[in-house]
């Protein structure tokens, strides 16, 4: 083979390693608030929690609210943001960022909205009609 | 209304039917053409091509019809629309969901086959028009809505809510049950932006389809050279397409949402962007291809790359795969197994193809020297290809994340930027030189002599934006010198070119458009500040030394980035503005229930600068009266130099709003007043304001009671007219208590109903007049006693020179237009002396 040849694929496979490791370094896993306990930083996803209190606060300027894992667990969670729009509707969050003792301190919060593209389920829709 | 109703679904669902079987039909005859060159078949195939999109656009005018019409026994209908929907968005609801896109796409790509049809020659046509024809089959089969047995081919926009949710309770009780209105659009999706945005997509996707056939057909026909030319064209079309959706997203995304930017690297986004890169590397080899006959292999690989691309995203943006990952995927309609076949048709088609003529593809006879125009511009083509690559593995982390573990999450953000930042400042060098040795030939020598003038003023520029912008990252300024470089030296060309052939300018417009583009990003995203007081910049300075503890003692590492501002009084913030907030208005013109607040910038003088409107309202596709979801529409103030982006975080109003819709669903408690509210006695002149809390008072005048109205014995009888004026809303609500007194049984009784103001949730009562200094006296109900000062909580940034991103963006929209003239002009002269 021509030197040439083995030079770019030298280069590709090297390119290609490259690439695929530090993708592997940037993917995490979703995780539930026990796991997330012995990680740096973790996603976390879970529904609202909406029987506890939940806010945001003006002094703290913070929003509060609780989040049950897909294990279970309802934890506190910190957002130093004010309460995104359809926070209320969303059927998943997905938190990130880390626990510290038995609070989670979300940088980022994703919220999945049914009402993106209107997937509603109309029988609800079917008492409003009938009354 | 409901008479036709049925009538159109069934008629609807035969007319795609027929669609899909004249498809078919087509195919056959396109085949045989293709095959034995028969021109006969290839007639009877154009006709069948042309009754199948004419059965679609009559369903989808039917659809509209539906749309137009509220028939709500329609689940697209219902899903998508309300009562209330402005006829302009029931227009664009034809669009809003997967079914309805899934036809215009195929509208748009029917329409471009009539062009192929028009304009394209033999040996191509009839192998481009069977491509095209097969590409339309797997399109059709995503809405024709076939049941067999459990399984359904496609989703019918068609279908009635009984055949979508046979199970449902409702539908059982009454098979006939048609909702009375409809879920609604959602309120973010009502944006003049949002109406264009999904047309001019699907047009660049229909028109990517086209380098696709052409390639497809060319390895048929072996006939590897000459597609280049009728291909270049469309392929541009396409770009120039995709270009504009892309930038009419991202500016959506900037003026209505709230995460203060224009690109997020959200999979949605990165579907539109990554065929864009692939075809701007096909147009590249195409380019050289078509000049000096070398790059046949890549031209061939890109052209069906840029449709693979298209497919693969659409495969994974529509079929659920990406739910947890993209805030903005489709809901899954159970067409993953019919995208996935679709997907993998196309790929292995195109690879297959490529494969089986491998050997005959032309190959250059001698490699091209460095410093050449083909070797740059195939570098060009190779690194876009590579930036595409990267976008794509991250976009697919739901697939190929599970290499790596269970349950994997998207990458970090950073593993883009990381990625494209160094792939960006090579391409930005390959601009120029590609560009120099495009026109002119070059050896080292001459090279370097000719781009002394261009290195000196990127240097000069590169140093200037340094210091005034004081950047501080080597790896920045690394990024700045290649994206100023890429302006300068382009620009140098199209001067050279505009002197001596402007027609030819097209494509190196498009390289200063990329530089321009660099520079902007970076500007705009690293340099993207908030707007702040002092008092807030200090502790976030405290927080980044780590000395601010919270209440559980762990050290707090979140910033605040947000501003709060009372009424009527300024804030000095970043040392550059005086901010104001001045109240808001409930004039309730473009949604019910919003709120306008106006918020003033002065300058450190004082001087007037301009004020922003940001606005909340109830989202009310989503609210009931026990839930409202607020939200935001931001401001932002564009500027040259910089943008102000602005949203209103949270407002005394929506909290008052909120705290009354909690009050009104606790039952009533069974102890204790509920109406402990405050009870304050104002007495004034005729004439007089007083101001109480939020609210100023002014006693106007007397007016004669209307005598009607009164008991019979009555001795005076009175109204005070008095103005309510709210400070916040600046909202004026004029009251007419009565005091009346009257006698009977011989004893003097006052009357004096209240007046409710329910818009304040004040009550009103005319307690007392005094004759001596005619002054009255009002009891008013629901007044704080402490009242809370009217405030927002704002978000501002600044973003500097986004106008440059735009610029940038304008720029490669006019050299693209610019190029696709020119070659569809060659193209047509070349037909015209073909045909004399």
């Amino acid at each position: 083979m021509k030197p040439k040849v083995i030079l770019g694929i030298i280069a590709i496979v090297a390119f290609t390693s490259l690439l695929m490791f530090n993708l592997g370094e940037s993917i995490s896993t979703y995780t539930d608030f026990e796991t997330a306990k012995e990680m740096g930083s973790a996603h976390v996803p879970g529904t609202w929690d909406n029987t506890q209190e939940y806010g945001f606060s003006k002094e703290t300027m913070q929003f509060t609210f609780y989040m049950k894992d897909e294990s279970g667990n309802s934890h506190k969670v910190i957002y130093p943001r004010p309460k995104p729009n359809n926070f209320e509707e969303a059927d998943r969050l997905v938190v990130i960022g880390e626990m510290r003792d038995d609070v989670f301190y979300a940088n980022e919060m994703l919220m999945k909205c049914p009402s993106k593209y209107n997937n509603a389920d109309p029988s609800e829709y079917v008492k409003a009609s009938e009354s | 209304m409901t008479e036709f109703g049925p009538v159109t679904g069934i008629v609807g669902k035969l007319l795609i039917t027929l669609s899909f079987l004249f498809c078919l039909l087509s195919l056959v005859y396109y085949f045989i053409a293709a095959k034995n060159d028969d021109d006969k078949k290839l007639r009877i195939g154009n006709w069948l091509f042309v009754l199948k999109g004419f059965f679609l656009v009559v369903a989808s005018i039917m659809l509209v019809q539906l749309l137009m019409t509220h028939q709500f026994q329609y689940y697209y209908v219902f899903n998508y629309t309300s009562l209330d929907l402005a006829p302009k968005y029931l227009w664009s609801a034809f669009y809003g969901g997967q079914e309805g896109s899934f036809m215009l796409w195929i509208l748009f790509s029917w329409i471009a086959g009539l062009g192929l049809m028009r304009w394209t020659r033999a040996p191509y046509k009839a192998p481009v028009l069977f491509f095209l024809g097969l590409t339309q089959l797997f399109l059709i089969s995503m809405i024709v809505g076939w049941r067999f047995g459990d399984f359904t081919l496609g989703a019918s926009p068609f279908r009635t809510i009984a055949e979508e949710m046979p199970n449902a309770p409702f539908i059982q009780a009454n098979p006939d049950f048609v909702p009375a209105d409809g879920t609604g659009l959602n309120d973010l999706l009502k944006s003049p932006w949002m109406m264009i945005h999904p047309p001019i997509l699907f047009v660049g996707f229909a028109m990517m389809t086209i380098p696709y056939c052409f390639a497809m057909a060319a390895l048929w026909k072996r006939k590897y050279n000459e597609w280049v030319g009728p291909a270049l064209p469309w392929t541009l079309g396409s770009n120039l397409s995709l270009l504009t959706a892309i930038f009419l997203g991202g500016y959506w995304a900037y003026v209505t949402l709230s995460f203060g930017g224009f690109w997020a690297w959200d999979p949605v986004e990165n579907a539109s962007l990554v065929p864009w890169l692939i075809g701007t590397a096909g147009i590249h080899t195409m380019i050289i291809q078509r000049k000096s006959s070398v790059a046949q292999k890549s031209s061939l690989i890109f052209a069906i790359l840029a449709y693979v691309a298209i497919v693969y995203e659409t495969f994974l943006t529509r079929s659920g795969i990406l739910a947890d990952s993209s805030v903005h995927s489709f809901v899954d309609l159970g067409l993953y197994n019919q995208l996935l076949i679709f997907m993998l048709v196309i790929t292995g088609l195109g690879f297959g193809m490529f494969a089986w003529r491998y050997k005959e593809l032309p190959s250059p006879e001698k490699e091209s020297n460095i410093l050449s125009r083909e070797f740059m511009t195939f570098t060009g083509a190779v690194m876009l290809f590579v930036l595409g690559l990267v976008i794509i593995l991250g976009t697919s982390s739901p697939i190929i994340g599970l290499i790596f573990n269970e349950n994997p999450t998207p990458p970090e953000i950073s593993f883009y930027n990381d990625w494209s930042m160094p792939i960006a400042i090579i391409m930005a060098l390959l601009t120029v030189l590609g560009q120099y040795l495009f026109w002119k030939k070059y050896d080292l020598e001459t090279l370097a002599t000719a781009l002394i003038y261009p290195l000196l003023i990127t240097s000069l520029l590169t140093v200037a934006s340094v210091i005034i912008g004081d950047v501080r990252n080597a790896y920045y300024m690394l990024y700045l010198f290649a994206g100023f470089f890429a302006i300068v030296g382009n620009s140098w060309v199209v001067g050279r070119l505009a002197i001596q052939n402007p027609k030819l300018i097209g494509g190196s417009l498009t390289h200063v458009g990329f530089g321009l583009l660099l520079v902007g990003i970076l500007a705009s995203s690293a340099y993207n500040r908030p707007l702040l007081d002092k008092n807030t910049e200090n502790y976030n300075a405290a927080v980044k030394r780590g000395e601010i503890n919270d209440e559980q003692g762990f050290t707090v590492s979140q910033t605040v980035d947000m501003l709060e501002l009372k009424l009527n009084q300024p804030k000095l913030i970043n040392d550059q503005y005086w901010v104001t907030y001045e109240g808001y208005d409930l004039s309730n013109q473009n949604r019910p229930g919003q709120q306008t607040y106006k918020i003033r910038f002065d300058n450190l003088e004082g001087k007037f600068l301009y004020y922003l409107y940001p606005e909340v309202y109830p989202m009310l596709a989503t609210s009931n009266a026990q839930n409202v979801n607020w939200s935001v529409d931001p401001d932002v103030r564009t500027g040259l130099m910089s943008d102000i982006y602005l949203y209103v975080a949270g407002s005394s109003f929506v909290e008052d709003r909120n705290n009354q819709i909690e009050k009104a669903q606790m039952v009533q408690p069974a102890s204790g007043n509920p109406q402990e509210e405050g009870v304050q006695n104002i007495s004034f002149q005729k004439g007089e304001t007083k101001e109480v809390g939020n609210f100023r008072f002014s006693f106007v005048d007397f007016v004669q009671a209307d005598s009607v109205n009164l008991p019979a014995n009555t001795s005076i009888g009175i109204r005070a007219r008095v103005e309510v004026f709210h400070i916040p809303s600046s909202q004026l609500n004029i009251i007419e208590p009565l005091f009346a007194i009257f006698m009977e049984d011989d004893q003097n009784y006052v009357m004096s109903p209240p007046v409710n103001l329910s818009s304040h949730e004040l009550s009103f009562q005319f307690v007392k007049v005094n004759p001596e200094d005619s002054s009255i006296e009002l009891e008013i109900v629901g007044l704080d006693e402490v009242y809370e000062e009217d405030w927002v909580l704002v978000v501002a940034e600044k973003k500097p020179f986004i106008s440059v991103v735009w610029a940038g963006t304008f720029l490669l929209m006019g050299g693209f237009s610019l190029s696709i003239f020119r070659h569809w002009e060659r193209e047509r002269s070349k037909q015209d002396k073909a045909n004399s």
